[in-house]
């Protein structure tokens, strides 16, 4: 394009750029900036200088230690337990979607009515469902102990009328996992379905024809064929599990959960759920240094995982 | 392997909803195919090629008859027990896997019956043979590898491999014994042969002490002194073999590390073909294979599939519309036209003898000649122009006369009278655009010598009789003379 007639793109880009810098790009610099302020009032927006402590608060010990710190909120609780909800669905949410697309696409009956049952989930509201799986899971009552014949197990919360019932943090990070997994199939079936109907059938015919097995056509054949959808689901699988909030409110409540702290955290607060936290008691510094923390190790996985992908991926 | 189709009928079902109407694409066609020979299905667009051929691979399921690979009925047998190499239309490369990979994708699936062998002493002596016998152009192929001031070793096992027919993992332990470092790589060669030699002796030894026998070959042999068989996949070394020693028969040693998207049609049809021939097909089936090709590219690569089809001696059914094509390179044709066969015989036969006018038409370039005609008696008339009598012809009807281009001798007292339109001279040959009184609006070719002269105007042709054809006008058929 000539450069004379450059000023007509940017004027047809000017109302996103501007939306962008606005909700996007300020909030983004902001966030930075406040997160070095001491004794920030975002009220009056008044603040008592630039200082570290935000950041030595939040990470480490030095400035204050022990039980109850920001400092333990954060790297004894918050951080586990997002790398753990992440490390925990992420793969398998993308595994277990893959499989019941290649399902879906090598039925032809009923089709249609079970995309759509499968795509319900991901049309009902995250807390809503969250509720409805804290009484699946009930120790008391719910199906679940019903179901697999374990009576009076704690999942989410103690047990009604059980002296000294409590709650395993496993037990309950699993109901967790399941119910992130269940709630986030529907997206990524939807995606890899559209990317399996892209696929060529004639690869499949001279896969037949070469004799290769089914498992060996779908590892061969359909994965790398399908390597730029798992890519992209992975990547925004990765950072929503980062960002997991609302399951855990949905879940659990808005304590986050109370478990037995010797089995591992005591809650099942994540590092949004913390930022959200601090917010509310009025210490946005403290927010927004976690927030800094959280953006970056996004931003590192996300990076290795392009460059990780850069020698897996076939578009 | 003889392929005999009987009856073979394919139905595509319509839906009486939308009002779509069943579709017959292959009409009760009956073909004996002769073991190792091309043969090459003919026809127009849609008249059913692709659907014969998908039904013989047992991609698509015959409505009715019998596919007969030799004497086994194959018709409800699947795809990948049937032995067939298929070339899609489109090739259908894998975009993901190298060629190597591609091409190696079929024998990972197979599983052989093979003599047991001690492996280990088979390939140290092809390595004591190599450096005993060709060490010197050995070291000159490796030092010839040098890039960027260091020796590639996977150049130098490719040119190992294309020179001595040995596997890539041998030719790679050559590499790697260093000689191409040292200073007197002929005493280091000499220590790593009797090296070699001392490990197969050991290797012997042990076989011997078990009272284990073995023969010349060193395949392991049972109480009765027979080779003792195993059933197994392809080992590594083996596959790689098979895809070095195919790749050479199509020529892509050189393209072996490329992605498919990264080569020409004509080299990425060539993999295609490596990929159907690599495990030995009983029978090879191609696609219209050259449909994608330029005119020089598919000239060429038309005469590399006869090649590879009589080094290999493989069966070969060879589909395509361009009649051309069809003719140059097949043992056989089979003319198809709305899913039924037409005419099947040699090409040349089906050329000098049409039976019908579907075929005649179809067949030439440039096309027959059409002209409506009429018999009296005995007597075959194109408009006022008397062509021939015959004993064959009787009554008073209608016909459809056919000439070939080159049917035509420049005559003065000839029977038939041309308004002679322009004359294109191309080399050899000229092409005469003309017309005839019988029917103006149809423009007719000849192809004539070039160094005969020829009047402008109205110019006498005399027909030479057996390149004109007479065919009935409502059944088509031919109308044979005497
Ligand atoms: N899956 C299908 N469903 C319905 N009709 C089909 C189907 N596949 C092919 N046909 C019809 O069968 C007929 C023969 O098709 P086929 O693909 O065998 O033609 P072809 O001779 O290979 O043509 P081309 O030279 O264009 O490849 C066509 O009329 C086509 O419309
Ligand atoms: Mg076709």
């Amino acid at each position: 394009m000539e450069s004379k007639n450059n000023w007509k793109a940017w004027l047809y880009l000017a109302p996103v750029i501007i939306l962008l810098a606005v909700f996007t790009f300020f909030p983004i610099i902001n966030t930075f900036y406040v997160s070095f302020l001491k004794n920030y009032d975002y009220m009056r927006g008044t603040s008592d200088g630039f200082t570290f402590d935000n950041y030595l608060l939040v990470l480490t010990p030095v400035l204050k230690s022990g039980p109850g710190t920001m400092f333990e909120e954060v790297m004894m609780t918050a951080l586990p337990n997002t790398m753990l909800i992440t490390i925990i669905t992420v793969p398998l949410s993308i595994i277990i979607s893959l499989l019941i697309a290649i399902g879906l696409n090598s039925i032809k009956a009923l089709k249609k009515v079970f995309q759509t049952i499968f795509f319900l989930p991901y049309v009902t509201n995250a807390i809503a469902v969250g509720m409805v799986f804290s009484v699946i899971f009930d120790a008391n009552t719910g199906i679940f102990n019903a179901i697999f014949n374990t009576p009076l197990h704690t999942w989410i919360a103690p047990a009604f009328g059980v002296q000294g019932s409590t709650v395993n943090y496993w037990s309950a990070l699993f109901a967790l996992s399941f119910y992130i997994i269940w709630h986030s199939l529907p997206y990524k079936i939807l995606i890899f379905l559209g990317g399996l109907q892209n696929i060529d059938k004639q690869y499949y015919e001279a896969a037949q024809i070469d004799a290769a097995p089914k498992w060996k056509t779908t590892l061969k054949v359909t994965v790398p064929l399908l390597s730029p959808q798992i890519l992209y689901t992975l990547i925004t699988s990765f950072i929503g599990a980062f960002k997991e909030y609302n399951s855990v409110i949905g879940l659990f409540g808005s304590e986050g959960g109370k478990f037995d702290k010797t089995t591992g955290p005591s809650s099942m607060k994540t590092m949004v759920y913390f930022i959200y936290e601090q917010i509310g008691k009025n210490q946005v510094q403290y927010a927004c240094a976690a927030a800094v923390f959280l953006f970056l190790i996004i931003m590192v996985f996300t990076v290795i995982q392009f460059r990780v992908s850069k020698k897996r991926v076939h578009y | 392997m003889e392929i005999v189709l009987k009856h073979l009928t394919k139905v595509f079902p319509g839906n009486p909803k939308k009002n779509i109407r069943d579709t017959t694409a292959v009409d009760n066609l009956n073909i004996k195919i002769k073991d190792g020979s091309l043969v090459g299905l003919l026809g127009p667009s849609g008249c059913g090629k692709s659907t014969t051929l998908y039904m013989i691979a047992g991609l698509k399921q015959p409505t009715d008859g019998e596919i007969w690979f030799g004497d086994e009925d194959v018709t409800n047998l699947a795809p990948e027990k049937r032995g067939i190499g298929l070339v899609f239309q489109n090739y259908a490369l894998y975009p993901h896997m190298t060629v190597y990979d591609n091409v190696k994708f079929p024998l990972t699936n197979l599983n052989v019956v093979k003599n047991k062998t001690i492996q280990k002493v088979v390939d140290n002596n092809l390595i004591i043979n190599l450096l005993e016998n060709n060490l010197d152009e050995i070291l000159n192929l490796i030092k010839s590898s040098l890039f960027k001031g260091k020796y590639s070793k996977s150049a130098s096992a490719r040119r190992i491999v294309f020179k001595y027919h040995v596997v890539t993992s041998l030719a790679e332990k050559i590499f790697k014994f260093g000689l191409q470092y040292s200073e007197n790589p002929k005493e280091l060669a000499s220590s790593i042969v009797n090296k070699l030699k001392d490990e197969n002796s050991q290797i012997l030894d042990k076989f011997d002490k078990k009272g284990v026998r073995y023969n010349k070959k060193f395949e392991i042999l049972d109480e009765t002194g027979n080779p003792v068989k195993e059933k197994r996949h392809l080992t590594a070394d083996e596959i790689d073999a098979l895809v070095q020693e195919t790749s050479r028969l199509v020529q892509i040693n050189d393209y072996l590390e490329r992605k498919p998207a990264e080569l020409s049609g004509g080299q990425q049809q060539r993999v295609a073909i490596a990929r159907a021939l690599v495990k030995k097909p009983r029978v090879l089936l191609l696609d219209e294979p050259l449909s994608n090709l330029d005119a020089r590219l598919r000239l060429q690569t038309r005469e590399e599939i006869k090649r590879i089809q009589l080094n290999t001696g493989i069966t070969t059914i060879f589909v395509t519309h361009d009649q051309e094509e069809a003719m140059s390179i097949c043992d056989d044709i089979v003319v198809m036209s709305l899913g039924k066969e037409m005419q099947r015989n040699h090409p040349q036969e089906v050329y000098n003898n049409p039976n019908c006018l579907f075929v005649a038409k179809f067949l030439g370039t440039p096309p027959i000649n059409v002209f409506p005609a009429h018999v009296e008696g005995t007597e075959l008339f194109v408009g006022q122009d008397k062509l021939l009598a015959n004993k064959a012809l009787s009554g008073k009807k209608e016909v459809i006369v056919g000439i070939r281009p080159e049917g035509f001798i420049y005559n003065p007292k000839g029977e038939m009278e041309f308004d002679i339109k322009s004359i294109i001279t191309q080399g050899r040959d000229m092409t005469i655009l003309a017309s005839h009184t019988s029917n103006p609006e149809n423009q007719i070719k000849m192809i004539i010598d070039s160094s005969i002269q020829i009047p402008n105007g109205k110019v006498r042709f005399s027909i030479k009789s057996t390149k004109l054809f007479v065919f009935d006008k409502e059944t088509e058929e031919r109308i044979y003379l005497d």
